[in-house]
């Protein structure tokens, strides 16, 4: 944002005119003019076809005149679309610089602000409130000046036609234009009670769905509906009255403008009997009275509409009227590179209503000194290491990073010297790779050197995701991955290598713990489908979901009698998944375990229902579909709510030597069989690697196997290749496919690759297991001790004998502060929090 | 699921029933209804450990709750000392119902003896099923309470082999 900008908050609403498309404006006031005239043409020509064509047999003039009146018309048509065309490619375009300003400064404003903004309010201000602002802005120029023309052109044509009768036809106006801002002004504070009140009802909603688990946890239903039906209930008043009066506004309107013809049939009848006007011209004085109209209610719809803009838009704008604690790039010089020195004199930090959180805070660190806050919860902890990181803006005393006060430092000077880890990161949609780079991306981005050989490389990212003991996770992701023929068929052949090397040295020791593919064994780990097939499907028509609908495959499972078998197999499984899942939500927990996926639960369902009632054989075509596909998914090792028939598993072994017979015979090209020398397409990399499939293991043999599978990889080349496709791996809206601690160990790794002379890091391990717990620390320890300083608020205690200094914090005071020896010598604070009060033993 | 319908079950018994019986015979889980007791049953899986394998290491916050189906297992302390070995667990056992709960840290590892087969639940499924049965989690922490309790009031049975400095330190359920 450049200084001489006024803020998007505090613009007005008729400013977005002059900063729209000024050609596009004056192209359209051009069409509008030439409307204009397009308008009255067809009423003289109205006038000459009765006054000269008709009444004088001129059938040539007729067909003239007609043809003028005709063009005329068209042309209209034509120009009045390209108007409303103009008019919205210039509102939509408003609408969107309107939409873009306002969150980027939303996005620049003070964390303070989003503790009393719920997301749904702003959701609500971006994409309805300014809607009607945009619209505005496309008829602001074109609506006014065309209506305001055509009035003039028509009213001028009235008197041109008839002086009294235009005088009285016209007199009705001045009337219209002292009731209707009345009854406007009324519409406007319904309104803006409308604005309000939807505003609170959106940042309800918000709050409801944010804490869901609490609502569900308390069972607490009635209580929320209570509260959300008595905004909804005041918000139906206030529309209601809103709409009545814009409703009131139109029709009064509307009685003025209908009252007109009524005197020029009076007074305009009056004269022509008297023989003082010719019919000709009171038909032509009719129309043109009648269109009138036309621009008139234009010109009432337009001042609605500006009305209802305005509102709106102000208290939208109003709402965000805040300015960033902090300027987002420095204005005369170039971003500071800051040496890692922290000084801290007297910090005192003043909450909202008065409650001191920090109170008189003094504490110095020299360049890649570390410092680890401990204390109570509520102590003051985070809020100095926030306070530091400039997330909060204190209110008393200094702070000075690398000599310089943070409050003045903009956020560019900020982001550029420091790193920082909060409690619960945030991971945003895309991949892990994106997620990684996030930090770095942000602190090129704006650099207007074209820096992008900085961007961390491969080996920088893979050895961030070792530090951060995120590595194993990623390698799993890109081992889970099922590649495509068209695009990996080199890698498959190395894989295909890397499983001979694989069975070599670890067949026999992970041995308990794989199912390899074997021809003469059930696959336990495996659907139906695939022991039937016992391969992968090269055409879509023998895909595991089309499988049920093949019907070569159907006269297979007839001539193999397995038909009957599956479908009670299918109608088993429907009972029991439906009996155990049927009310729950659909959420990955639930159903990682069950045939029937969340989205299907509801058809099934209504199947359970129809078993219930009717015999397997009497079932519609489309039910037995249903059962066979569910069984053909049964997959005995992880579908644990029906045991597997033994007599089943012996039909099935016999059915896959006949299966392999016919397709071999009828359709070699169908299915790829399951091969020691062949890549498997349909399966992920690890199951490749392993032809076969893992068991449901302890955390321990997860560990051998990886552990194994990394050491084949490495001795094969491969193993930056696999992690390199497991950055690719989508982390979900919020990073929801992760877990806790991944989100945690992304968040980490984001800042090592950023390699920051400032470190905070807030209780920013606290979701991790020990392991990675411990490794973290170990490498602040060694690997960052001296290269960056540390600001750390810790939780746990017994990670923080190797800091330089431990602050203890109690009440908004540091009480003390030392190395760990020191402190625990002195048996103050730290030993109480580590030991417990020493008079309660 | 009615009787009819129990009838119709194929021949090889399931896991699922398997669980469902074991559930209804345990403590921790006796005053879940049916239906609720159906979803946890459906949500325990089988693990198996080998000899020397853990179900846990001491610090960490796994949040897993074992049901032991055969097997020993041994709780195990490290500390500056050393290791020393603390208890043993053996089949039919229930453990880590409190870890469920919420997030603690363990203050010992667990440790396999012999090959083990255990039902496990981990926290995030407990705290998602149990959300949709809202009504139980009273329920579930009266149980817990009583455990505590009894665990306390047991100990005070031998009360003459309790050391002088144990005596010191009773109240758990005074929490």
């Amino acid at each position: 944002m450049r200084k001489t900008a006024t803020p998007v908050v505090k613009r007005s609403l008729p400013s977005w005119i002059l900063s729209s498309n000024l050609k596009l404006q004056a192209l359209l006031l051009l069409v509008i003019l030439v409307t204009v005239f397009a308008r009255v043409l067809p009423l003289e020509m109205q006038k000459r076809i009765v006054n000269e064509a008709i009444r004088f047999g001129e059938i040539q003039m007729l067909f003239l005149y007609c043809g003028y009146y005709l063009a005329a018309v068209v042309v209209a048509t034509g120009l009045k679309y390209l108007i409303s065309a103009l008019q919205n490619l210039i509102g939509e375009r408003a609408l969107a610089d309107m939409r873009k300003a306002l969150y980027h400064h939303i996005l620049t404003l003070p964390l303070n602000f989003f503790r009393k903004t719920q997301p749904g309010l702003v959701v609500a201000s971006l994409v309805t409130e300014l809607a009607s602002a945009g619209n505005f802005v496309g008829m602001a120029i074109g609506v006014p000046v065309a209506s305001i023309l055509t009035l003039f052109a028509f009213a001028g044509y009235l008197i041109w036609l008839n002086p009294l009768l235009a005088l009285i036809s016209l007199s009705i106006y001045p009337m219209v234009l002292i009731l209707l801002p009345r009854l406007q002004h009324q519409a406007n504070k319904a309104n803006k009670r409308r604005v309000d009140t939807t505003r609170t009802l959106s940042g309800k909603i918000g709050e409801a769905i944010s804490g869901i688990h609490e609502i569900h946890g308390n069972g607490s239903y009635r209580i929320e509906n209570r509260r959300y039906d008595k905004m909804i209930d005041k918000l139906y008043k206030i529309r209601i009255i809103w709409n009545l009066y814009k409703f009131s506004v139109k029709s009064v309107n509307n009685f003025f403008n209908n009252l007109s013809p009524f005197l020029v049939f009076i007074v305009g009848g009056y004269l022509a009997i008297k023989g003082r006007l010719d019919l000709g011209a009171l038909v032509a004085f009719i129309s043109a009275q009648e269109k009138v109209y036309d621009p008139w209610k234009e010109l009432v719809e337009f001042y609605q509409v500006y009305q209802d803009a305005s509102v709106r838009y102000r208290r939208t704008m109003e709402y965000f009227d805040e300015l960033p604690e902090h300027a987002l790039e420095p204005d005369d010089r170039e971003p500071y590179e800051l040496e890692g020195s922290i000084e801290v004199k007297d910090l005192s930090f003043l909450a909202e209503g008065g409650i001191q959180l920090l109170d008189g805070i003094n504490l110095s660190l020299k360049p890649g000194q570390q410092l680890a806050l401990v204390g109570f919860s509520g102590s003051g902890k985070s809020t100095l290491a926030q306070c530091v990181g400039q997330l909060y803006k204190y209110t008393g005393g200094h702070v000075l990073l690398g000599g310089e006060e943070v409050a003045d430092l903009s956020k560019k000077d900020m982001i550029n010297n420091i790193g920082f880890v909060s409690q619960t990161p945030f991971t945003f949609e895309g991949t892990i790779k994106d997620n990684i780079l996030y930090s770095c991306a942000s602190r090129l981005d704006s650099d207007e050197i074209g820096e992008s050989d900085a961007m961390p490389s491969l080996d920088d990212m893979i050895e961030a995701l070792q530090q951060t003991g995120i590595f194993v996770d990623v390698l799993r992701f890109g081992l889970n991955t099922i590649l495509v023929y068209d695009e990996h068929q080199d890698l498959a052949s190395k894989i295909v290598r890397v499983r001979d090397h694989f069975k070599r040295e670890f067949g026999e020791e992970l041995g308990d713990y794989v199912e390899f593919f074997a021809e003469d064994n059930y696959l336990y780990h495996s659907n139906i489908a695939a022991n039937l097939t016992f391969g992968s499907p090269n055409l879509e028509s023998f895909t595991l979901q089309n499988l049920a609908v093949n019907d070569y495959f159907l006269r297979f499972l007839d001539k193999a009698d397995l038909t009957r078998p599956l479908l009670t197999l299918g109608a088993e499984l429907c009972r029991q998944t439906v009996d155990i899942l049927g009310n729950l939500p659909p959420e990955k927990v639930f159903f990682e375990q069950s045939p029937i996926r969340a989205e299907e639960l509801d058809e099934y369902k209504m199947l359970a229902t129809r078993l219930a009632k009717t015999k397997l054989h009497h079932l519609s075509p489309d039910d037995r579909t249903g059962l066979l596909r569910l069984a053909l998914r049964f997959i005995p090792g992880i579908h644990k709510m029906v045991g597997m028939p033994s007599i089943l598993e012996e039909l099935i072994l016999e059915g896959r030597a006949l299966f392999k017979e016919n397709i071999s015979r009828d359709d070699p090209g169908a299915v790829t069989f399951y091969q020691a020398s062949e890549y498997i397409y349909s399966q992920t990399i690890l199951d490749n690697i392993f032809f076969g499939k893992t068991k449901t293991v302890n955390p321990q043999a997860e560990e051998k196997i990886d552990q194994s599978i990394i050491q084949v990889l490495i001795e094969e080349d491969l193993l930056e290749t696999i992690v390199e496709i497991g950055m690719e791996f989508q982390v979900g809206s919020k990073g929801d496919r992760l877990s806790g601690g991944q989100r945690q160990k992304l968040a980490i790794a984001r800042v090592f690759l950023k390699a920051p002379r400032v470190l905070i890091m807030d209780e920013a391990t606290s979701a991790l297991d020990n392991k990675s717990q411990a490794r973290i620390q170990s490498l602040l320890d060694t690997r960052w001790k001296g290269q960056s300083t540390l600001i750390a608020v810790v939780h746990r205690l017994d990670i923080i004998k190797s800091y330089d200094k431990i602050a203890v914090m109690k009440a908004g005071r540091i009480g003390e502060m030392g190395t760990y020896d020191d402190l625990i010598a002195k048996e103050g604070m730290l030993y109480e929090l580590i030991y417990g009060k020493k008079t309660s033993i | 699921m009615n009787s009819s319908m129990e009838k119709r079950q194929a021949s090889d018994t399931s896991e699922f029933q398997e669980n469902l019986e074991i559930l209804r015979r345990m403590d921790f889980f006796s005053a879940l209804s049916l239906q609720a007791l159906k979803v946890f049953a459906y949500l325990f899986t089988r693990k198996i450990f080998k000899p020397g394998d853990y179900l846990f290491h001491q610090d960490d916050n796994d949040g897993n709750a074992f049901y032991i189906l055969s097997g020993t297992a041994e709780v195990v302390r490290k500390d500056e000392s050393g290791e020393f070995s603390l208890d043993k667990y053996g089949e039919g056992e229930f453990l880590g119902g409190l870890a469920l709960l919420g997030d603690m840290r363990r203050l010992f590892s667990l440790k396999a003896l012999t090959d083990m087969t255990c039902l496990v639940m981990s926290r995030e499924k407990f705290t998602k099923a149990i959300e949709q049965f809202p009504d139980l989690m009273p329920r579930v922490l009266e149980t817990m309470v009583d455990r505590i309790r009894s665990w306390e009031e047991r100990l005070f049975i031998d009360k003459d082999k309790l050391c002088d400095t144990c005596k010191k330190k009773v109240g758990v359920s005074l929490i």
